[in-house]
């Protein structure tokens, strides 16, 4: 698989000269297409800095970030507007959904700043309502709905753009575990039938198991990683808790 | 320790609700230096209508105080929403509800007593101002000085307390009823969007619309007739105002639904949504905001009305530095001349008659009118100012209401007045108008510039009887020339002196030239002498307090008349044009000075209600544009999109205000136009208030531009 996303020694300080943080020291790592990549790591490991850099909201000290031939750390503050626009989709744990739109027009919005004609915007909105199962409740607000349903309009606009790289921070954080369950399989769907790239932050490692590869942050590094290859999931589980259980991860982040 | 949390907590929402705490500076300077005008011992001394200003400026002042108190009220209970949060904690942390209170109380009290102290500062300046803007006007020079008025501060400081005190009235019971979760929670409910039967309410829209083209089309074809009417469309627009937000806002709702075409379009959506969420929970505040706004304009457009009126008519009124009427046609005004002569070197005084054609013809002409009284009768039927008032139904004059209304002593005389041309001309020199010349059968008609255009007819309608035969009309002359019942009521026909056989002294004048300024009182002296007579007979004193007016000037009586002038009328018998019109000025700054007062204050309090609600819901603005910014966003498009919110949220009030108070002006200032006969166009006034009305309505929306942006950009 042709490397898709490259991360090269990409560094992030916070702080001024007499007290500098090192929230991501040196870290490199590539993304394939088509890859749905965790990254693990307890609190203040580095993960969602990590994945706000990623996502162009936060930028490097030091380092490149490589999205094809592209380098967003090169990039000025309009032209990575744009580039989120056409490249990125989110999900966050607290969903991050418009409180005064409803479930469908959470997802026209998405695609009316990236100003498609109304047809399509109608045709992909239909489509992508009926894949992630949320139907019934396209005319229903927010705050109507349960967050499994808010998670899956989460995804369903992240998605509906045909983005190269779908971002998740924690999804599963603010969910029960029946559908928590649910959105992750729904992210293998996503990832298996319509080819999409995700990377998701979670320190839950029931949630990581989900994944193809994890990549374990620690004090900002890399330490380890892990391919899930042919295992199953069970056996990829046991393996992430293996390494959690040796590197002093939480034991309470196991259901 | 409670007075130390107060203190800071003070200093925090100072800063974060920093308009209302200058609104509430604004308003206590604007107080104080309005309330300053009802102290000012000179003038109170000068003249004798200081009352009516202090009268009109203390029945603002109540209004004031009521939506003061609102706007209070509506902070109080606002801030209160806001922090909720922070109180749950500090009842978590053990306080007791009542000391909450006490404490909220007293930030609120801290508060207020910062903006008054800042806001007397201002107002010691603002009242330097005012009161040079009045003393201009009324002529007086104006040396700056600070004036501390016991009476006016206190009068300020109740109004200011009393606006409290309404205010915080309620807030204890609020405390009251509070439990600990309700109180951490409130802030984490999002704003619920209740949809419910929006395809019925939509039509409140539509409704609403086709009401206020109703009440345009009504009032501008002068269909609101009577009491009925008034209430009608009184209660409509009240109505209209509230049920106009709830409509639009349905009216958005089912827009969206339907997905129109605009709904697609970049981040209407967006948009289209947030306002018409905003307009749903708000619909009630934005009518009363759309109330304000209506007064707010309404009161400036009457200020600018008047203050044009006495800019530019004022002037006109009185042409010769003095002059006197007196019913007897043998008074030599020797009294008067030497009153005057005591006060100042008169350069020229020309006493002379008005007459009538008396002995009356009896036959009168073709249609039964009386020849002595032909004019009176067809100005009080042709001047639209009247109407069908003096008409029978048939359409034929109401000579009997005509004759009435002439010996009541209103409007016009009972007969035609004349004057000798030597008259004329002498007044004309007086003046400083070319001298006329009039052939042995001509006559001329001197009125007023104001019915100059709708008195084209008269010339033909009326014969002037010379000693033989008829005379011929040699022309219109419209200078200004006193005919406020001096020089006849609107009119005065003029004859050649040869031709004045018929002609009988109806009345005595006296036009006085003076050098340099007349000196303050001499209209009241001149008023004086007729009095002491009268006080000896008990009953005629009742009669003669009767005969001044609300300043105290004596009246004209008897053969008098006032034209048909309305809105504002000066007759009175001696008159002083160095006295007058300095107190007529202050009279109508009694009446603008309030207005602009009203105009102001509702003004600043809807501006800060719209300012205050957007910017403290910028946190959760901020939520909804860091989501659009992830949708990818850029800063400038944020920022535009930013700005199409603010307008359309500050522009929805002040458009629906603008067109009900609009038409609402553009007919009074067309009705003050049309009485006054000052020359404007009817949208002047209008739009006069409307430019004030944007220059502040612009400074606090770049205030809340400005900080919305840095509280959704900030960290």
């Amino acid at each position: 698989m042709k490397d898709y996303i490259r991360v090269c020694d990409v560094e992030k300080y916070y702080g001024n000269a007499s007290n500098v943080t090192k929230a991501i020291d040196r870290v490199s790592f590539t993304v394939a297409q088509g890859e749905f990549v965790g990254v693990m790591g307890a609190s203040g490991s580095g993960k969602t800095t990590l994945l706000n850099i990623l996502s162009t909201i936060d930028r490097v000290t030091a380092g490149h970030i490589w999205y094809g031939d592209t380098d967003i750390a090169e990039m000025r503050e309009n032209d990575l507007a744009e580039f989120r626009k056409e490249n990125l989709g989110f999900v966050f744990q607290d969903y991050n959904l418009l409180d005064t739109l409803t479930i469908e027009e959470n997802i026209i919005l998405a695609m009316t700043l990236h100003g498609a004609p109304k047809r399509k915007i109608q045709e992909r909105c239909r489509e992508m309502l009926m894949l992630l199962g949320i139907e019934d409740i396209r005319d229903k607000f927010p705050y109507q709905v349960s967050g499994g349903q808010k998670q899956r309009c989460a995804c369903a606009r992240a998605l509906v753009n045909g983005p190269r790289l779908i971002l998740a921070d924690e999804p599963t954080g603010a969910l029960d575990s029946r559908s928590a369950q649910t959105l992750l399989e729904t992210f293998t769907d996503m990832n298996r039938k319509m080819q999409a790239t995700i990377l998701m932050v979670t320190h839950d490692a029931f949630s990581a198991s989900y994944c193809s590869r994890i990549l374990f942050l620690k004090d900002g590094r890399i330490f380890h990683e892990l391919v899930r290859g042919s295992r199953n999931r069970r056996d990829f589980l046991n393996e992430i808790l293996d390494v959690l259980a040796l590197t002093g991860g939480e034991a309470s982040d196991v259901r | 320790m409670l007075g130390k949390l107060a203190f800071r907590n003070v200093r925090r929402s100072a800063r974060d609700y920093l308009v209302y705490f200058l609104t509430m500076t604004f308003v206590t300077a604007l107080m104080f230096a309005f309330n300053s005008l009802i102290f000012t011992r000179d003038i109170e001394e000068m003249f004798e209508v200081a009352g009516l200003m202090m009268a009109l400026v203390g029945m603002a002042t109540f209004f004031i105080v009521l939506i003061v108190a609102w706007l209070i009220n509506y902070m109080v209970r606002f801030m209160l929403e806001k922090r909720s949060r922070e109180f749950g904690i500090y009842l978590l942390i053990g306080m007791r509800k009542k000391e909450i209170a006490r404490l909220y109380k007293r930030e609120n009290i801290l508060l207020g007593a910062c903006a008054f102290l800042l806001g007397m500062a201002l107002g010691v300046l603002l009242q330097q101002v005012l009161l040079s803007i009045l003393y201009s006007m009324i002529q007086m020079r104006y040396d700056l000085h600070m004036e501390f008025n016991r009476n006016c501060i206190l009068m300020t400081a109740g109004c200011y307390g009393g606006c409290y005190l309404l205010a915080l009235l309620r807030c204890g019971r609020r405390f009251k009823k509070m439990n600990i979760r309700d109180l951490m929670e409130a802030q984490k409910k999002n704003e619920e969007v209740r949809e419910s039967h929006e395809q019925w309410k939509k039509w409140f829209f539509p409704l609403s619309v086709a009401f206020l083209g109703l009440f345009a089309v009504f009032i501008f074809t002068g269909g609101i007739k009577n009491g009925g009417h008034v209430v009608f469309f009184l209660v409509g627009i009240v109505l209209v105002i509230y049920f106009f937000y709830i409509g639009l806002s349905s009216w958005l709702v089912c827009y969206v639904r339907r997905r129109g075409n605009a709904v697609y379009r970049g981040q209407n959506l967006f948009l289209l949504r947030q306002f018409s969420s905003k307009l749903k929970t708000m619909s009630f505040t934005m009518g009363t905001l759309t109330a304000l706004f209506t007064i707010a304009f309404m009161g400036c457009t009457v200020a600018m009305m008047f203050s044009d009126y006495q800019n530019r008519i004022l002037e006109t009124k009185f042409p010769f530095d003095v002059q006197i009427n007196s019913e007897d046609v043998a008074d030599d005004f020797a009294d008067e001349l030497k009153v005057i002569g005591e006060s100042a070197k008169i350069l020229d005084a020309y006493p002379y008659h008005i007459y009538a054609m008396l002995p009356a013809d009896t036959q009168g002409n073709a249609a039964g009118i009386p020849a002595e009284n032909q004019v009176n009768v067809w100005l009080s039927t042709h001047l639209k100012v009247f109407g069908e008032m003096y008409l029978n139904e048939d359409g034929s004059p109401d000579l009997k209401k005509i004759a009435k209304d002439s010996r009541d002593g209103s409007f016009y005389c009972s007969y035609d007045t004349y004057m000798k041309l030597s008259d004329y001309n002498h007044l004309r020199g007086m003046l400083g108008y070319p001298k006329v010349s009039l052939g042995d059968h001509e006559y001329l008609i001197h009125l007023k510039e104001r019915i100059r255009g709708e008195a084209e007819g008269l010339k033909d309608a009326v014969t002037i009887r010379g000693n033989e035969g008829n005379l011929e009309f040699a022309g219109y002359y419209s200078e200004p020339f006193s005919q406020d019942g001096h020089n006849g009521g609107d009119y005065v026909i003029v004859v050649p002196d040869s031709q004045g056989s018929k002609l009988t002294p109806y009345y005595s004048e006296m036009a006085v030239d003076i050098e340099g300024e007349a000196p303050l009182g001499l209209g009241n002296k001149l008023d004086d002498l007729g009095e002491p007579e009268f006080w000896e007979r008990g009953e005629a004193a009742e009669e003669e307090e009767e005969d001044t007016d609300l300043a105290g000037h004596r009246q004209m009586s008897g053969n008098s008349c006032c034209g048909s002038d309305t809105i504002v009328v000066m007759t009175v018998a001696n008159m002083v044009r160095d006295n007058l019109i300095p107190e007529t000025k202050y009279m109508l700054s009694s009446l603008i000075f309030p207005c602009f007062y009203v105009g102001l204050v509702f003004l600043c309090v809807a501006l800060t209600v719209l300012s205050v609600q957007q910017l403290s819901d910028s946190a959760k603005y901020r939520f909804r544009y860091s989501v659009l910014k992830k949708l990818g966003m850029n800063r400038q498009e944020i920022g535009r999109v930013i700005l199409q919110q603010l307008v359309c949220y500050y522009l929805c009030p002040v458009l629906l205000a603008a067109v009900i108070g609009g038409s609402v002006s553009v007919f009074m200032s067309g009705k003050f136009i049309f009485y006054t006969g000052i020359r404007t166009a009817v949208m002047y006034y209008f739009g006069l208030s409307f430019l004030l009305f944007f220059g502040i309505y612009v400074l606090y929306f770049i205030t809340t531009y400005v900080g919305f942006r840095r509280n959704v950009e900030g960290d």
